[in-house]
């Protein structure tokens, strides 16, 4: 369990993403206990004071809740995990639009190369 | 809060500090780069009260450095502290003589955090593990700041990631620690604050994470266009 | 226990090996010495007594009989003293440098210990003090030693027995190691205990300031000197012998706490405002 940080985004963002993914893809059940703060530093190679701010904000956003001296939790509320899912499926597909757009690729050509390589590519 | 104000140094008629300010916080890890060698390491031990300056004033919460603060606030130099003939163990067992501050069990988990063997005699160590041992010797102490010379200079790749990861550990927690550094790529994604300083001066001084949040740069990208500039 | 005592006993169990080794020196040597020059003196007798038909006492009126005064004057005796001597003068200097020179920066540890860096300074001061006045002890438990070890090699005829204190008077430079009376032994140790003290400022001063310090240091000794000896060069050339030597005695002490009290005044400054590491 590594983030590859990157240099230029906030760490505690990158943190941030690293639990919406676990989130979205579903490794993190919703009420699933999480990492204390000092565990997660540790195990992604961060500075402590970083993984606290990443679960603040987390906390802000109501992607976690922590009651009274109990660990902190993955929400249940269902709409904020749908939202989780949807904010990083519309930057994936922005991100690949910006991509196809700076090559000059239609949508056309791009959804029907889509189409011809996402089974393949799951296949693998 | 750890103040620097206004610090002047010169050695005889070169004046290798020009007034340097910054603050360094409790809890935050605070960065000085310096692209040249001269100046940072005197910054450190001109906090510690081991060399005279010629200006300026350190405050440590408020109040200036006496014997007291050896307590609260502590130095690990880019040398050897402890006897070369001594077991580390030896070592130990001065500074628990000598601070109140030195916590035993922290030297402990240290010692297994490192993988060193209390037995060694300093002298037999290679420069990694005798870079450890100063970290251990200045990390078991319950101080609320430590000051690191130039931690990874000079040693091999294997020690530089382990002590890189003491930063992501509670043995750093809740502290505020000064390191000094010409290179940063060990440490780039740890560090909550950084000190420019060139030519005895700061030239900036910064947040990383609000750096990269508001102007999407990475330290390394600051220090280009600061030095470069 | 204090820090002070805590660093003195630091200090005593750095130097302790090369310490014991002086000791056992000084003793295989000045042992060794008895035994050679009773041996030598035994020979010389038997040579004088069997070749050129000598008799016991025309060899003794001729040659002397055997005392300690044939050891001490023999570098058998001086030889490990002046050596032990000057381990310790140059002890000194070493008791400071070899915190900060080499590889083992050792005053870093030694200046952030949170306590008065004068217990730092005082500890170095009082363990050299305490080094020479071990090295006198020793030399005292020597004397009936040797005594017993010449009792087994020269037959009584030949020998001169001294008890401790003619002993004592054997040697040149006795009156300043060996103080017979309370009076002379704080003048003299407390001269020594000064001494070391002017050196240690002087060190310091090199310490705070480098290249322009050894100048300053050297300055500084000499006006020690110079305050030390001011009543006797007054008295000589001003008073032309006006006071009394117990007059004279009593200013020079007087000047000797003075220039103590300005040693310790000025390393307590230099070693809290200007040291470098």
């Amino acid at each position: 369990m590594k983030i590859n940080v990157n240099k230029r985004d906030p760490v505690y963002v990158q943190v941030m993403r690293y639990f919406k993914e676990q989130i979205a893809t579903g490794q993190l059940a919703p009420g699933e206990e999480i990492a204390s703060r000092r565990e997660i530093a540790n195990q992604l190679k961060i500075n402590p004071n970083t993984a606290q701010r990443a679960y603040k904000e987390m906390e802000e956003l109501g992607l976690i809740f922590t009651e009274g001296n109990m660990p902190s939790r993955i929400t249940m509320d269902e709409t904020i995990l749908t939202d989780v899912r949807k904010e990083l499926v519309l930057e994936a597909v922005t991100e690949f639009i910006h991509s196809i757009q700076s090559i000059d690729v239609s949508l056309e050509e791009a959804v029907e190369l889509v189409k011809e390589n996402y089974n393949r590519k799951r296949a693998d | 809060m750890l103040e620097v104000k206004d610090l002047k140094k010169k050695f005889g008629r070169k004046q290798v500090l020009k007034g340097v300010s910054f603050t360094a916080k409790k809890g935050e890890i605070t960065c000085l780069i310096g692209i040249n060698g001269v100046g940072k390491t005197t910054i450190l031990n001109a906090i510690m009260r081991l060399t005279a300056i010629n200006g300026g004033q350190i405050l440590l919460n408020g109040e200036s450095i006496t014997k007291k603060s050896y307590e609260k606030i502590t130095f690990i130099p880019d040398a050897i502290t402890v006897m070369p003939h001594m077991k580390i163990s030896e070592a130990m067992q001065f500074m628990d003589d000598f601070y109140d501050c030195w916590n035993e069990k922290r030297a402990t988990e240290l010692l297994d955090f490192f993988k060193l063997n209390a037995n060694d005699r300093v002298s037999s160590l290679s420069k990694g593990n005798t870079a450890k041992v100063n970290l251990l010797l200045g990390l078991a102490m319950d101080v609320d700041y430590v000051l690191m010379d130039e931690p990874f200079s000079g040693i091999d790749m294997f020690s530089r990631e382990k002590i890189a990861e003491v930063f992501t550990t509670h043995l750093i927690e809740d502290r505020g620690v000064i390191i000094t550094t010409h290179e940063i790529s060990d440490i780039e994604h740890l560090i909550d604050h950084v000190v420019l300083l060139d030519n005895g001066r700061v030239l900036k001084e910064f947040a990383t994470e609000e750096v990269r949040e508001q102007e999407g740069k990475s330290v390394v990208d600051v220090m280009r266009e600061v030095y470069q500039a | 226990m204090s820090n002070y005592l805590k660093l003195v006993n630091f200090e005593l169990s750095r130097f302790m090996k090369l310490y014991v080794v002086m000791i056992c020196f000084t003793i295989i040597m000045q042992i060794t010495g008895v035994i050679v020059k009773s041996k030598s003196y035994m020979g010389l007798a038997n040579e004088e007594m069997y070749k050129n038909m000598m008799s016991k006492t025309e060899f003794i009126n001729q040659h002397g009989e055997f005392s300690f005064y044939w050891l001490t004057q023999s570098i058998w005796f001086m030889g490990p003293i002046a050596l032990c001597g000057a381990a310790l003068l140059f002890y000194m200097f070493l008791i400071w440098y070899r915190d900060w020179l080499g590889k083992n920066t050792f005053i870093y540890r030694l200046l952030m210990i949170p306590t008065a860096r004068m217990n730092v300074y005082l500890a170095k001061a009082t363990t050299i003090f305490l080094m020479v006045i071990g090295m006198v002890a020793l030399q005292l438990a020597l004397f009936p030693v040797e005594a017993v070890v010449m009792q087994w090699m020269v037959p009584v005829d030949f020998r001169l027995d001294l008890n401790i204190l003619q002993t004592i008077f054997s040697l040149n430079f006795a009156a300043v190691l060996f103080p017979l009376t309370p009076t002379e032994f704080f003048l003299w140790y407390g001269a020594g205990a000064m001494s070391i003290l002017v050196i240690f400022t002087a060190i310091l001063f090199e310490r705070s300031f480098r290249w322009k310090g050894i100048l300053i240091g050297v300055v500084y000794i000499a006006l020690s000197v110079g305050l030390l000896m001011l009543p006797v060069l007054i008295d000589e050339f001003f008073m032309y012998g006006y006071l009394y030597p117990i007059e004279l005695v009593g200013i020079t002490i007087v000047m000797g706490l003075l220039v103590t009290g300005m040693s310790l005044f000025t390393s307590h400054y230099l070693l809290n405002k200007k040291v470098t590491v």
